[in-house]
């Protein structure tokens, strides 16, 4: 059974392009496969049917998730490094949002 | 450290290579060489077989280069360099990706340590990505 792990923060800021290439470089130096899973902005929306995924690997599908600000995000690893992966990215997404784009 | 893919972008614009050079540099980060080639000789719109090699010179630091070009007549200039493999610096691939997303993805790739082909295969993903 592979290593898997999760955890979700909420931006304190915009998921813009800069963030997201820190992001993707970081993750993309586990083994593990890592995905992103944005919420909805609205409180109480219906279901798993406004939630975004993307892999967080490419940079290209983190950017076109268009995360913002206050929304909750879920990282998620599955691989050897899995536990590490998810620290990794999770201390990307709490430092990079904060500067802005 | 070990050595990172460099990346070559060539444009029919100097402006528009330096450009993406500088958009991709700050989204990957500056640990990947990103050379630009845009342009002609005497600063025309066009093509220089001789800005592509002194790029590809600059950008190959041990790890090989992905040369991503423009349009046209850039992909023949380019192609006209790898017929002579023995006058390149090292490992050359050339990526069939759009311009700015695909130098945007291979400048995160190779900033991560991705080998060539790693690189190479994050700028052709790029066709596929949709932006909206």
């Amino acid at each position: 059974m592979p290593e898997s792990c999760e955890e979700t923060v909420t931006l304190t800021g915009d998921l813009h392009a800069r963030p997201a290439g820190a992001l993707s470089v970081a993750a993309a130096k586990f083994a593990a496969a890592v995905r992103l899973a944005v919420q909805p902005a609205a409180e109480g929306a219906s279901g798993a049917e406004g939630v975004r995924e993307a892999d967080a690997k490419s940079v290209l599908a983190v950017m076109q998730l268009g995360a913002s600000s206050g929304q909750r995000v879920t990282v998620r690893a599955v691989g050897p490094d899995a536990r590490d992966a998810v620290a990794a990215v999770i201390g990307v997404l709490a430092d990079a949002t904060k500067v802005g784009d | 450290m070990a050595a990172k893919v460099g990346i070559v972008l060539v444009s029919h614009s100097a402006p528009l290579a330096e450009g993406t050079a500088e958009l991709a540099g700050q989204v990957g980060g500056e640990a990947v060489t990103i050379a630009a080639a845009g342009g002609t000789d005497d600063g025309r719109l066009g093509t220089s077989i001789g800005k592509v090699q002194r790029a590809l010179i600059l950008a190959e630091t041990g790890a090989g280069v992905v040369i991503l070009p423009d349009l046209g007549s850039s992909v023949l200039t380019v192609r006209t360099l790898l017929a002579e493999p023995e006058d390149l610096p090292g490992q050359v691939a050339v990526a069939d990706a759009p311009f700015v997303e695909g130098a945007v993805a291979a400048a995160v790739t190779a900033a991560a340590g991705g080998d060539l082909k790693a690189v190479l295969d994050a700028a052709q993903e790029a066709r596929h990505a949709r932006k909206l």
